[in-house]
This record gives structure tokens, C-alpha cells and sequence, in this order.
């Protein structure tokens, strides 16, 4: 059965941009690092970015602040991995050829998410990273969903409405 | 001004949009990996500025990973107070748009 894929994050990013932060240019999925310029000489501007996209990490937004520059991830599920990308992210901007306009911003960096703990507060503060909450009534209910995804009730659920699925000829 | 039906988005190439107006629109395609026709939803936002000259023209869009990034704009129309300058990055499942909002 084909599944579909459902673009939560960017959803949470481009309403989390707009709720905080509308007054001041941003920029969403931003490359990051080195252009290596042999490439584009050899196969031209756009096939030679291709090459190296998967060698940019692309970091979710960047906020222009008249002083600063604002790293943005957003994560619903993998929250950690959000927390961890951004530091290393960070070490990339100054060698950013399409943010070198925006130099000398010192960069903050944010984590979005949709629900936070202790813990997650202590590894955040400890890498410099301010976590945001962002959680809406719509994203809510992905975040329940993903925290019940395991329970014995959700699972007997979700194998119902599969079968039911199967049984309708729905998609 | 510049007459034009569709904005064409290039590999790479910042194209900065104002965009007036809006609709989903329901199209019949022709799905490239398997031939078969398909009736999608579809994204179409009025152009009338590109890279600062007057145009007459839509920017349509299936993707979900680009038209998300609009979504907040939808509801109130809101986009009518900024530009978007659109960066198009890879091809096939892998493309994706880097966007950047601007107020106007």
C-alpha cells in the first residue's frame, strides 16, 4: 500500500516564521558551506549545485536580524538530532556564499518543536541552543499521535483502520 | 509590462514574486513515471512583480514542500505585504525551494 507523505515541518517553520519573526527577511532551507566553483566551471551553475547538494546541509531557516543571524530547525519527531545538527550547522555560515551579504551577524541559533522536556532544556543550554515551543491545535494532534504510535490501544486502532482500508479499495 | 502566463522557476536562480491573489485549482496531469492520468490539486498565486518589473502572470505548484511554505500566507492573504524570492535546488524527488520572505 502506498503512503503517503505528509510535510509537517515545513508547515511548523513557515508558521513559526510568520508568528515571530514576519517583521524581519527570512530565508527557508538554506544550503549551507562551500561552493566548490570547479564544479559549477565544469557542468554549469545549476547541474554543478546539484553535485554538491548532498554535501550542503540545508538548515530549516535563517532569521536576518539587523544584528544577528538566527538559525532555525524545526523538529516534531527526532528532536535530538535537531539539537545536534544546529552547532555544527553553525561552523558552516561564514563559509556560506549566499549569506556572506549578511556579514558580520553573530549567529543564535533556535530549535522548534512541538514539546520539550528537562532534559532537553539542560542538552540545549549546554550547546547554546534556545528551544522554542511551538505547538498549535493541528500539531498538536501529530505529536499525541506520535506519542501513542507504540501503545497497545493505538496499534489495535491503526491495524483496524488499515484492514478497513484494504477491505474498501481505498488508497 | 511584461506579459506572461506562467513563472518558470530555474535551477538555482533566485526569482523574486509579489503575489496578488490566490486559488486551488483541480488539473488532470499526466503523471511522468507512470503515464497515467491523475487529478491533482493545484497551488496558483497571482504574480504581478517579477524580479521588480510588472508582470501579468501565475506561479502554479503541486509540490507540498513548496506551497507549505505559503500555507500562513493563504489564509488572510497576508502575502500581498511581502516578496518571496524563490530559489529552486535539485531536480526530480529530491528538488526542493529555499524561499525567502521579505516585507514589503
Amino acid at each position: 500500500m502506498a503512503r503517503k507523505t505528509e510535510q509537517v515541518e515545513v508547515r511548523m517553520v513557515a508558521e513559526y516564521l510568520k508568528a515571530q519573526y514576519s517583521k524581519f527577511p527570512h530565508i527557508t532551507n538554506q544550503p549551507l558551506g562551500l561552493v566548490d566553483e570547479s564544479l559549477l566551471a565544469k557542468y554549469g551553475y545549476s547541474k554543478g549545485m546539484g553535485i554538491q547538494r548532498p554535501r550542503r546541509p540545508i538548515v530549516d531557516a535563517i532569521v536576518i536580524l539587523p544584528n544577528y543571524l538566527v538559525m532555525v530547525e524545526a523538529k516534531v519527531w527526532s528532536v535530538v538530532n535537531g539539537l545536534g545538527k544546529l552547532p555544527l550547522y553553525k561552523s558552516l555560515v561564514p563559509l556560506t556564499p549566499e549569506l556572506k551579504e549578511y556579514k558580520p551577524r553573530e549567529v543564535l541559533m533556535e530549535l522548534v518543536v512541538g514539546w520539550t522536556n528537562p532534559n532537553l532544556e539542560v542538552m540545549a543550554r549546554d550547546v547554546g541552543v534556545t528551544i522554542r515551543v511551538y505547538c498549535p491545535d493541528w500539531l498538536k494532534e501529530k505529536v499525541d499521535t506520535m506519542q501513542n504510535y507504540w501503545t497497545p490501544q493505538y496499534r489495535i486502532a491503526r491495524e483496524d483502520k488499515l484492514r478497513n482500508r484494504e477491505l474498501l479499495g481505498l488508497e | 509590462m511584461v506579459l506572461q502566463n506562467n513563472v518558470i522557476l530555474q535551477n538555482g536562480i533566485p526569482t523574486r514574486l509579489h503575489f496578488t491573489d490566490h486559488r486551488i485549482e483541480k488539473r488532470t496531469i499526466t503523471e511522468p513515471a507512470t503515464g497515467r492520468q491523475v487529478l491533482r490539486s493545484v497551488l496558483a498565486l497571482d504574480v504581478d512583480q517579477l524580479d521588480g518589473r510588472p508582470v501579468v502572470a501565475i506561479l502554479s505548484t503541486m509540490a507540498e514542500k513548496l506551497a507549505g511554505q505559503f500555507a500562513p500566507y493563504l489564509t488572510d492573504k497576508s502575502y500581498v505585504n511581502f516578496n518571496f524570492t524563490i530559489t529552486q535546488l535539485g531536480d526530480g524527488f529530491t528538488r526542493t525551494w529555499s524561499v525567502k520572505v521579505t516585507p514589503r
